[in-house]
């Protein structure tokens, strides 16, 4: 299978050196979740309180405008880190958990449940990911916790298949044999010996996800299946801007701040990948 | 006219190879609308085309351009005036309805329109127990006396019942037609009737248009019906495009892609100016309201009707107005809008914060509670439900009421006002008719009303009232002038009730492009697209 | 090879069943009562029209008998009919599908086309501003979120300079040509009607850039690298000293054996098409498929969400085994487990 459903990634401009876009990457990602953690003692708006007059543009008071109920858009902007970066965590690391787990026991033992598993990762990604998302969400009823499961259900399968396959290739090391030859358990030999050695594809992995993650989370509420009203969430901020089409500011600040969320995961996740598994493009 | 290059046809393909690589900058502007076809920008919410069976706004557009009924409203948005009827009588006992159906009256097949088919069209309308069919749940027995006389009798006296058939439901359809196209009337229709599918796609009326071809979400065309037998309309085809927000039908009636934009907002028109462009603010009966349900499953505390009253008195009307529709509306005293019988004088609403603050702590709420508020997400005339809600909350917080803001999808919030109700909700009501019955029958708290069973009313002592079911019972057998006091007790009555609390009278943006006439607003049928004309 | 390929064709069915057994689940394991999506409030609390409705859309059956019928139909190309249109969901499906081919290929048209032409140019100054900003590029559309960039370039190009059309397919004034392919650019062509012709295209600019951008940064890519690795190749040395010009030598030798490789990236980029098409169609009022899922999901219309996950299953299953087989084709030493 060399096909696959997850998009190819692309490398930051190579003129930036190995080094810098891992650096211009973790500084993006430092500063979000940094805002994640702490945005509510800096000093901005309250981001739910009418603030100012409706659809101002932006002025020396609000950088970024007002919106339809005269709420700060900057202020709503960066109380949006609030969600996305903790549902980008929350879904990687369910997906890496739950994707890893099944992907482990699919490689490691095999034979008829191995089979299945596996079958159940094609048929996922038989899907294409956002309709499935959205099949799943619609079914769950809109909220952004929902939407979390949607994705979830759509990141797990392509961690069963990586992990699988670190496993398959690991499982017949030298060392793993000797494990097995001297008698330890193989659960043990799995735990200690075989899923060791995989991390650093899944890590490489997890970091680009994590703006994939951005991106469809902010899609699945642009659509009205993931955060509603008034919650701060990007996407429903888009969706919010868009019904005040002339009045653009209201969906520039946060469709800027998911651009520069998802580039900066992009540029950490190729320094990474340079950094520690260098022979891989 | 938008600046750019026209397209000549030798010039087309080579410019369109350019165009696709995104290098070609100016394509030719939009055209204005072609010959006398009439284009309307609008969001549909058509449910279906079967008149028997259809139950939205857009419905009423189609079946009023399509069809006949046997009397309309006219253009006074009050009296009825004769349509397939040309005359009729009313028994003593106010239970036996005989209308003579005009001689002139044919199908847009050249068929006469005859007595079997109106028993076959309101029977059906009553029998499939869908969409409107509650306007016809009062018929016991319709009669054809003979091809041109039909008589319907009643099981009681329903002075309504005139204005009942003059709703866009009560569309007089092709019986022959219909049937041979698996349309039933019988008692049985419910489970017999596959019209649905034909009726999707033809049309069967007497109307000045007839249907000429309908994709969902793209567009529905009507063209002049040939066969009409009033007065022709003036255009030769009317369009109705799916265009999904107010900016963009702006953008549309802006540029000339369409004569009529239907749902332009008031602050979209406000944003706007354009020299081709006539935008007029019309009031109409169309409101947007909150409503409590001291039967809700979800409340934490006993909705009492002090509590119901202080919530209303917390909500900044004025403020509504502007949050909503930038000032574009009415204030809106009760659940029967102003210019229906019996509105005249009523109280308009104000916010007292000191009396809402005081009937919580009277009430041993003085810190206030929690409400959660799901309400369908959707943009209704112009005001964004969202968006209302949004300052609702705000409002209520004043008085520490914390309201837990829900939105769901149309089909979510129906599931749950009608099962554990919602103890905070917003949604909207537009006439099916003209009569300030269909609003007592549907807000008051009384036995059977649709709003009686969302608050509880079974379950929860002391909603039901009284005084509103005398009332009702009253206007039965009342004469039209005592009916108009016995309703403005009614509305009273409502108010009281503090279950149903309207908030925007939202005025209509009418927006076309100049030459358009015959654009206004009607209580039937939103736009009678046949009063149409373009110069 | 032949063997991998039979493999991949017999597993197809086996996939198909457990594509449409999930949509299945998904449409019918759902919270809330499908009946809300069909039968208005006054509706709701009359158990005979509650009880009419259930045995018009077979809601009275059991699940296992529902599977059964929806298996039985799916067989015969029938997916049911949509709550929302009281359509046949497959008739539904055919009348948009048009539109979305139609965007989704142009959108590919100029992703490639462009992309060909910057990756050509990034190869040939490789690392000289040209390439760098081909990367940028590149990079930034796979990570800008598509609706908002399509509403941005709404505003800017439509709203604010006015040199293209807003949302939609066509003017609503103009009447569509007679439909014969569905794809309203060729109609209108194949109609003579040269206005219309003109009018399709303008509308179908905006939304074919924004789709094409993702795409465009991958095939540039792709394009790039197969093609500094030609060029290092001997045949190309010897072009070039043997005198022909640059233009020629990276046309003629240089690219032309940099495509065939670079072509097999093309099917890979259709889950990109997939996920923006969705988008791009709800901002632009597109009438495809994808307006269609999101309108589906929206009105929680399962017989409708189930056809268009299936389908989209379909095609993107399809892309994906043509791809394969394209790759194999493209590199027949590679071998296939």
């Amino acid at each position: 299978m060399i096909s696959g459903t997850r998009p190819l990634r692309l490398r930051p401009p190579a003129f930036l050196g190995a080094r810098l876009p891992l650096a211009i990457g973790l500084g993006v990602i430092l500063f979000w979740v940094l805002a994640a953690l702490t945005v509510q003692f800096w000093p901005l708006d309250p981001p739910l309180d009418m603030v100012g007059r409706r659809l101002k543009p932006p002025s020396a008071e609000h950088w970024l405008g007002t919106d339809a109920l005269g709420r700060d858009v900057l202020s709503r902007t960066l109380h949006g880190a609030r969600f996305s970066i903790p549902i980008a965590v929350v879904v990687v690391a369910a997906a890496v958990a739950l994707g890893g787990f099944l992907g482990a026991i699919a490689g490691f033992f095999g034979g008829l449940l191995g089979a299945a598993i596996m079958r159940l990762v094609d048929v996922t990604l038989a899907f294409p990911p956002i309709l499935l998302a959205m099949a799943v969400a619609a079914s769950l009823g809109p909220g952004l916790e929902n939407a979390a499961i949607a994705m979830i259900v759509v990141w797990w399968p392509l961690y069963a298949r990586l992990v699988r396959a670190q496993v398959l290739e690991v499982r017949e090391r030298e060392h793993v044999e000797a494990a097995v030859a001297a008698g330890a358990g193989p659960m043990r030999v799995l735990l200690r010996h075989v899923l060791p050695l995989c991390w650093t594809p899944v890590l490489v992995n997890a970091t680009m996800d994590f703006g994939q993650v951005v991106l469809l989370a902010a899609s699945l509420s642009f659509i009205g299946l993931g955060a509603t009203p008034p919650t701060p969430e990007w996407g429903a901020m888009i969706s919010d801007g868009a019904k005040y089409f002339y009045h653009w500011w209201i969906a520039f600040g946060p469709g800027m701040a998911i651009l520069i969320v998802v580039l900066g995961f992009n540029f950490a996740g190729d320094g990474l990948r340079d950094l520690l598994d260098p022979r891989t493009e | 006219m938008q600046p750019g290059l026209r397209f000549s046809p030798a010039a087309g393909p080579a410019l369109a190879a350019l165009a696709l690589l995104g290098l070609g900058a100016g394509l030719p502007g939009p055209a204005a609308a072609q010959d006398d076809t009439i284009v309307i920008a609008r969001d549909n919410d058509f449910n279906t085309l079967d008149p028997s069976r259809s139950w939205c706004d857009s419905c009423q557009i189609y079946l009023t351009a399509v069809y006949d009924q046997l009397v309309r409203v006219g253009a006074d948005n009050e009296t009825l005036e004769p349509r397939i009827a040309s005359g009729w009588t009313i028994s003593e006992d106010g239970t036996r309805y005989t209308f003579t159906l005009d001689p002139d009256a044919v199908f847009s097949d050249g068929s006469p329109v005859e007595a079997k088919d109106v028993a076959f069209s309101l029977l059906r309308l009553k029998n499939l127990k869908a969409g409107a069919s509650f306007l016809a749940d009062g018929i016991a027995a319709i009669d054809a006396v003979d091809a041109r006389t039909v008589a319907v009798t009643l099981t009681a006296p329903d002075p309504e019942f005139l204005g009942k058939v003059s709703s866009p439901y009560g569309a007089i359809i092709n019986a022959d037609l219909a049937a041979e196209h698996g349309a039933t009337a019988g008692a049985d229709a419910a489970e017999t009737d596959r019209g649905e599918e034909w009726l999707l796609e033809n049309s069967a009326g007497s109307g000045a248009y007839v249907l000429e071809s309908y994709r969902p979400d793209d567009e529905l065309r009507l063209a002049a019906n040939p066969n009409y037998w009033r007065a022709a309309p003036d255009a030769s085809a009317i369009v109705i495009r799916e265009v999904e927000d107010a900016v963009s039908q702006m953008q549309a009636l802006q540029s000339g892609a369409v004569d009529i934009a239907m749902q332009v907002d008031a602050d979209t028109a406000a944003t706007v100016s354009a020299p081709d462009v006539v935008t007029e603010l019309v009031p109409s009966f169309n409101f947007v309201y909150v409503a409590l349900s001291p039967g809700a499953k979800a409340l934490e505390v006993e909705l009492t009707r002090e509590l119901r009253e202080a919530v209303a008195l917390a909500i900044d009307y004025e403020g509504v107005l502007e949050f909503t529709t930038g000032g574009a509306a009415n204030l809106i005293a009760s659940p029967i809008p102003p210019g229906f019988p019996g509105t005249k004088g009523l109280p308009m609403p104000k916010q007292d914060l000191a009396r809402a603050k005081a009937l919580l702590a009277e009430a041993g709420q003085p810190d206030g509670f929690t409400l959660i508020a799901a309400y369908p997400e959707i943009n209704i005339y112009g005001v964004d439900l969202s968006i209302m809600m949004q300052k609702v909350q705000q409002d209520l917080a004043g008085i520490g009421v914390e309201v837990q803001l829900e939105p769901v999808t149309f089909p979510v919030w129906r599931e749950r006002v009608g099962g554990d109700h919602i103890p905070l909700t917003a949604v909207y009501f537009a006439p099916d008719y003209y009569g300030s019955g269909q609003y007592a029958g549907y807000f008051g708290m009384i036995p059977g009303a649709g709003w009686y069973g969302r608050a509880g009313g079974d379950e929860v002592p002391g909603l039901k009232n009284a005084a509103m079911m005398a009332l009702m019972e009253e206007v039965r057998t009342a004469s039209p002038e005592a009916a108009v006091d016995l309703y403005h007790r009614m509305a009273l009555e409502m108010i009281s009730d503090r279950v149903i609390i309207p908030l925007v009278n939202p005025s209509l943006v009418l927006a076309y492009r100049k030459g358009i006439s015959g654009m206004r607003y009607a209580v039937c049928c939103n736009l009678p697209l046949e009063e149409l004309v373009k110069e | 090879m032949a063997r991998y390929l039979l493999r991949r064709l017999l597993a197809m069915p086996l996939l198909l069943l457990g594509v449409a057994t999930a949509a299945f689940l998904l449409g019918n394991v759902v919270k809330g009562d499908p009946l809300a999506s069909i039968l208005n409030e006054r509706q709701m609390n009359n158990p005979e029209v509650v009880a009419a409705a259930k045995a018009r859309w077979g809601l009275d059956r059991s699940m296992p008998e529902r599977y059964a019928i929806y298996l039985g139909n799916l067989a015969q190309g029938d997916f049911g009919t949509s709550f929302r249109t009281k359509r046949p969901v497959m008739r539904d499906l055919l009348d948009r599908l048009p539109a979305t081919l139609e965007l989704v290929f142009s959108a590919m048209l100029f992703g490639s086309v462009t992309g060909i032409a910057l990756g050509v140019a990034a190869a040939h100054w490789q690392n000289g501003p040209a390439d760098h900003g081909a990367r940028l590029l590149a990079l930034i559309g796979s990570s800008v979120p598509v609706f908002w960039s399509s509403l941005i370039a709404l505003y800017v190009f439509s709203v604010q300079l006015g040199w293209l059309p807003g949302a939609g397919r066509l003017d609503a004034a103009i009447r569509p040509p007679e439909s014969v392919t569905g794809f309203l650019t060729v109609d209108a062509a194949l109609a003579g009607d040269w206005h219309a012709f003109g009018n399709a295209l303008g509308h179908l600019v905006l939304p074919s850039v924004m789709l094409g951008w993702a795409v465009l940064g991958i095939i540039s890519r792709m394009i790039r690298a197969s093609m500094l690795d030609v060029m290092q190749q001997d045949y190309i040395m010897t072009a070039r000293a043997k005198g022909a010009g640059t233009l020629r030598v990276l046309l003629r030798h240089a690219l032309r054996n940099a495509l065939v490789p670079a072509l097999t990236i093309i099917g890979f980029t259709f889950a990109y098409l997939i996920t923006g098409a969705i988008l791009t169609e709800t901002v632009f009022s597109w009438p495809g498929i994808g307006s269609y899922a999101v309108d589906a999901a929206r009105a929680l219309d399962h017989p409708a969400i189930i056809g268009v996950t299936v389908l989209g299953a379909l095609a993107f299953l399809t892309a994906n085994l043509l791809t394969d087989i394209a790759y194999v084709f493209a590199n027949p030493r590679i071998r296939l487990g």
